[in-house]
């Protein structure tokens, strides 16, 4: 479970990033969602210890983020960054993943074996020996996400994890995050694509100016006046609203009422 | 985060053409070589700090702020001196000119980049002269400067993200441990600099052999009397040091 209760966080010499924000999560898929500016990075940051609170706390498992290292907290949390080059620096896919593992102190046969267990997770196996520099956009991102997981943690935060990705690959991306969840991780997704909140989560926050202004089901979400917090209404909820059809959560599910209808 | 030591003020050494002040610069530091007295340094040095604070409105706090992390080679430079001159307090002396010149020297030019916005100061050059690319190039680095600072910044985040614990062991496993950092920020470096070069030639760098400028320096009154001043100063000093013998001791 991660507390974080009344967390406050000012950026040195700038205005308040985070006023007063409280949120509870376990083993969920919850979408963290608000307009450039309003504070996702900074409270994610804030769960893996990446940043300590100004005013407030965050508790992971326990732990009091500004008791523990980002070391130590990263055994916990995993915290897949938007840009998978701002990771890569191996030589190879394996060592790449191995690199997580490493930092942990494990035995060479447990490394070797939560490698490819990683590998496997993300649908990667065959592509030890390559670099992770000639891998493609997608591909990127499922090693990137192998990364993280090779350290075991029980909750995954993926930044943008299909923002610029093509249809195909961001489908793979999803089918990976869905089988995580059911594994038994907790994920939370920072995200601007509505369409992929709609798809994945079961609960949606949303942050603004630094604030928490809504935090609940994700059908409910989809019923707040979007526009006022600068975010789109995904195209599929106005479609089905427009024909009288109600509340789907992806287009095969829409297309499916809709040939039950007819 | 400070990017710039450029300081916003409108004062008289602001507002001067940057051509006027890089000239100024460039024969102040000339007449700190000329000179070795540590009496007659400590007066220039005096005299530059009085510039500063009264034509260029900096304070005395700011002043040292920039001077700061000069001031240990500076004490370096000083106390070097008495073991190569006897007797010991001649040389102590002799190396606190040496240790003050240190700090004239870049308290003139750290002056120069607190008093002019870096676009000037390099158009200044260009127009002084300098190829057109090299002002270019200096000026994109510059702006690149927080951006990679920002980029290197997230790359730390990442990795300590994977357990890399930075600060972690003695000094050869602290060394390893920046190239994970390293790496993909010369890799995100090189892409940057490849897709710059990409959106410079799209928008036709380098067509025309002459260019204009949008925002263009011009020399005026003021700035010719400034000028004036700098020269006779120049001059004054170079006098001094040659046809009067005055602020320099003969060492060996």
């Amino acid at each position: 479970m991660i507390e974080v209760r009344d967390l406050w966080h000012i950026y040195e010499g700038k205005k308040e990033a985070l006023r007063g924000v409280s949120l509870t999560f376990g083993n969920e898929i919850i979408a963290l969602v608000g307009p450039n500016g309003s504070g996702k990075t900074t409270l994610a940051k804030h769960l893996n210890g990446l940043l300590k609170p100004t005013k407030g706390e965050v508790i992971v498992d326990g732990m009091d983020t500004r008791k523990h290292s980002v070391a130590e907290l990263a055994r916990v949390v995993g915290y897949v960054f938007q840009n998978p080059e701002h990771m890569f620096f191996e030589e190879n896919v394996f060592r790449e993943v191995a690199f997580g593992p490493k930092n942990l102190g494990l035995s060479e046969e447990e490394i070797e074996e939560r490698v490819k267990w990683a590998l496997r997770e993300v649908n990667l196996e065959g592509y030890e020996d390559r670099s992770p520099y000639s891998l493609s956009g997608g591909e990127k991102q499922r090693l990137a996400i192998a990364c993280i997981l090779a350290m075991r943690p029980k909750y995954l935060i993926l930044d943008e994890p299909t923002t610029g990705l093509d249809e195909k690959n961001a489908e793979s991306i999803k089918k990976i995050i869905r089988k995580l969840y059911r594994e038994g991780h907790g994920i939370l997704l920072i995200t601007h694509e509505m369409d992929l909140v709609l798809e994945l989560a079961e609960r949606a926050v949303l942050l603004y100016q630094g604030k928490k202004v809504f935090d609940g089901d994700v059908k409910e979400f989809f019923e707040l006046d979007l526009r006022k917090y600068d975010l789109d209404r995904p195209r599929l909820l106005t479609i089905s609203e427009e024909i009288g059809l109600g509340f789907f959560r992806s287009v095969k599910e829409f297309v499916k009422a809709l040939e039950m209808r007819t | 985060m400070m990017y710039t030591l450029y300081i916003e003020r409108d004062s008289l050494l602001n507002r001067l053409d940057p051509r006027v002040k890089t000239i100024g610069s460039l024969f102040g530091i000339i007449a700190l070589i000329l000179f070795n007295s540590p009496i007659l340094l400590s007066l220039l040095f005096l005299l530059i700090v009085l510039t500063l604070v009264i034509l260029g409105k900096i304070t005395i706090g700011e002043i040292f702020n920039v001077l700061k992390p000069l001031i240990p080679i500076s004490i370096v430079a000083m106390i070097i001196w008495p073991f190569i001159l006897k007797p010991w307090y001649f040389g102590l002396f002799i190396g606190f000119g040496y240790g003050i010149r240190l700090l004239s020297v870049a308290l003139l030019t750290l002056g120069l980049i607190m008093t002019t916005p870096q676009r000037d100061l390099i158009l200044g050059f260009i127009k002084m002269g300098m190829p057109y690319e090299i002002g270019l190039t200096l000026t994109i680095a510059l702006r690149y400067i927080p951006t990679l600072y920002m980029l290197a910044q997230t790359i730390m985040d990442a990795q300590k993200s994977r357990g890399l614990e930075l600060e972690r062991g003695n000094f050869i496993q602290r060394a390893k441990n920046t190239v994970p950092i390293l790496i993909p920020l010369i890799v995100a470096s090189i892409k940057t600099a490849h897709e710059l070069s990409i959106a410079l030639e799209s928008r036709a760098f380098g067509a025309s052999k002459r260019r204009t400028f949008l925002h263009n320096i011009k020399m005026e009154v003021k700035d010719y009397i400034a000028l004036g001043i700098t020269f006779a100063l120049f001059f004054l000093a170079v006098y001094a040091r040659y046809f009067l013998g005055v602020g320099y001791i003969k060492l060996f």
